[in-house]
């Protein structure tokens, strides 16, 4: 029996607040919950503040834009892959079997070692370094991988399975070279790289989030504004087709906006798998397979699963912090193992 | 059973119901003239009546429905002639306003996705409302309505997947209403499903009201059911008119190569004519005298 789904989002919205203060106290410098309302609540407004100017710092310029990183980068890549498996009408489609996230990282690596390397002085000289970062690595990346899809399907992009085809393709092709790169790094390059890969929530502050917030508000506007003729789609291209919903523009459409809210993603927190993959299946486990339900829980399931892993990779070994991915990935195929079974054994 | 209680409600209120025309209707997939899928086909249909495509595999059925609603071919395809509904060529009309005219069951495929069936009745409000709308009551009220005409309320809130695929057919039947269209085009609606469902969704769709096309292999339910049949073989269209005018055995050996002895039934005190096809098949095995199977014979 399926709990009400108003009282599921509930629930799910408490949990996710509740993780984001625990995230906040959780750490190596003790802060107790009750310091974490403190710095939050009462802080900012007042004068009367019982933290320590160290304590407040931690909590405000440290651990929350960390969270919030963490909240948005969970809630976008679940919600990018709740659109993709809808529209290709295929349960195993998320961000990176479409090479998008393939793509923002080798942008992002190119980037990473063009300012480490023989270029650094030149960019720094010319100013460029603003325009030429790993944002932007990450964006053309991004941009590169859905282009170089659409190029290799050529006129069969219209088709569903030739376009997810093209897409493993182009993934394949662009992590060739991101090794290729990391292969003629130097050590010290080749290690940051790397670590940068398997993804971080560390060293985020507050003007990082300004991007990836937009992203995903407005990616997830977009999708909810199309969830009318998304929900048609998942009856079939031509029965979609003969309720007048335009299937290869609004196909399209969503892969490009999918594609820019994970290299977005991706050009900050670096390579995070199984996310989007795995979180709208559990959604649809909760809460049956309505699609905007699937993509509001998506966001919020998204948001509380990652905080979690955040804290997990900040937990699990003594004064070493775990990259995300790792984590994320571990328990990704921890998940669908469970999942097997579980129908096997139906 | 199903309620045939609302005649004729489905059609949208200011919209007279339709007649269509096919004039020199051509279809070719691909870049060589060998691919003709259609040929020249012209035929004219009623409002109102339930017209039945009939053909062997491949005769182009299918085709000929995708061509009325306008069916955009992943492969290059040319289309030469025009299909008018009401005097208006379909090619013409935008994508929404087909979609408000003409309402099409496909053969159902499998939903990746578990979907109520409340959520596959609201898709067919898709061409009438704009994207950014919520379901109205007025909306929840039309599709509870023809949701209780067809039977369908006891497992609306059921996910469609579980259905049987008569239940499915009434469900896709259901949406196609929904469109509130002058026209319905039905694929093969009576494909995999047993003789009592097949009987019910025929006689279903024959109290719609609406102007319907329908492809079906049973000569047999199409003679029962249709007031117009179009005999399709090659891509051409071989015969038009009332069942008993169109399916005799000359035409069932030239087309489906098969004997067949047709009878035409007449009602004494009606009238009507209907026509009953018996085919000549192969006896499959011989039965030794005195066998169990004989005996129960």
């Amino acid at each position: 029996m399926k709990m009400p789904y108003g009282l599921t989002v509930a629930i799910t919205f408490s949990v996710l607040c509740l993780s984001v203060i625990g995230a906040a106290a959780q750490g190596a410098f003790d802060l107790s919950l009750l310091n974490v309302f403190q710095g939050v609540i009462i802080c900012p407004w007042t004068n009367d503040c019982a933290l320590s100017p160290i304590e407040q710092q931690i909590l405000t310029d440290i651990r929350l834009p960390r969270i919030f990183m963490a909240l948005l980068t969970g809630a976008g890549l679940s919600i990018t892959g709740a659109i993709l498996q809808s529209v290709t009408r295929n349960p195993l489609a998320d961000p990176y079997l479409f090479g998008i996230s393939s793509g923002a990282a080798l942008g992002a690596v190119l980037a990473m070692s063009a300012f480490t390397g023989a270029f650094s002085g030149f960019l720094a000289a010319t100013g460029l370094s603003v325009v030429f970062n790993v944002a932007t690595g990450a964006l053309a990346g991004g941009a590169l991988s859905v282009f170089l899809m659409l190029t290799l399907a050529g006129k069969s992009a219209v088709q569903v399975e030739k376009l997810l085809l093209s897409g493993v393709a182009v993934s394949f092709m662009l992590s060739a070279f991101t090794s290729l790169v990391i292969y003629y790094s130097t050590p010290e390059t080749a290690a940051t790289l790397l670590f940068w890969l398997m993804g971080s929530f560390s060293g985020s502050n507050w003007a990082d989030l300004i991007l990836p917030l937009l992203a995903v508000v407005l990616g997830s506007g977009l999708f909810f504004i199309f969830s009318r003729w998304l929900v048609v789609m998942q009856l079939g291209e031509e029965s979609a087709a003969t309720l007048g919903v335009p299937v290869h523009k609004l196909r399209l459409g969503m892969l490009l906006v999918c594609s820019a809210v994970t290299a977005i993603l991706v050009a900050e927190v670096g390579g995070i798998g199984f996310v989007g993959l795995m979180i709208p299946h559990i959604v649809r486990l909760l809460v049956g397979g309505q699609l905007h339900r699937v993509l509001l829980m998506s966001l919020l399931v998204g948001a509380t699963f990652m905080i979690c892993v955040d804290v997990l990779a900040h937990s699990l070994l003594q004064d070493q912090v775990l990259p995300v991915g790792i984590v994320t990935s571990a328990l990704g195929s921890l998940f669908f193992f469970i999942i097997l079974k579980q129908r096997q054994s139906r | 059973m199903v309620n045939q209680s609302s005649h004729n409600s489905y059609t949208s209120g200011d919209a007279e119901l339709a007649h269509i025309a096919v004039e020199h209707l051509s279809l070719t997939i691909g870049a060589k003239a060998t691919n003709a899928i259609l040929r020249d086909i012209s035929f004219a249909v009623e409002c109102g009546s339930l017209v039945g495509i009939v053909g062997p595999n491949g005769a182009g059925k299918s085709s000929l429905l995708r061509a009325i609603y306008c069916h955009r071919y992943d492969q290059p395809a040319s289309l030469a002639g025009q299909v008018m509904i009401a005097g208006h060529p379909v090619h013409l009309m935008s994508r929404r306003e087909r979609a408000c005219k003409i309402a099409v069951v496909l053969q159902e495929s499998a939903l990746p996705f578990e979907v109520t069936v409340r959520e596959v009745l609201a898709t067919g409000l898709t061409p009438r409302k704009p994207l950014l709308s919520f379901t109205s009551k007025d909306d929840t009220r039309l599709i509870e309505g023809i949701a209780a005409d067809l039977d369908l309320t006891r497992f609306i809130d059921r996910d469609f997947g579980s259905l049987s695929g008569g239940e499915k057919q009434r469900v896709l039947i259901a949406r196609a209403l929904v469109q509130q269209p002058q026209i319905l085009l039905l694929d093969e609606p009576t494909n995999h499903l047993d003789i009592q469902h097949q009987i019910e969704t025929l006689s279903l769709v024959r109290s719609l009201g609406v102007t319907v096309l329908l492809t079906i292999h049973d000569l047999n339910m199409a003679a029962a059911y249709c007031d117009q049949l179009l005999v399709l073989n090659k891509g051409q269209l071989v015969a038009n008119g009332e069942p008993f005018q169109v399916l005799t055995s000359e035409l069932i050996q030239d087309v489906f190569q098969v004997a067949a002895d047709v009878a035409v039934i007449r009602n004494t005190y009606t009238h009507e004519r209907r026509i009953r096809i018996a085919y000549d098949m192969p006896p499959s095995r011989t039965i030794a005298p005195g066998s169990a199977g004989e005996r129960r014979g």
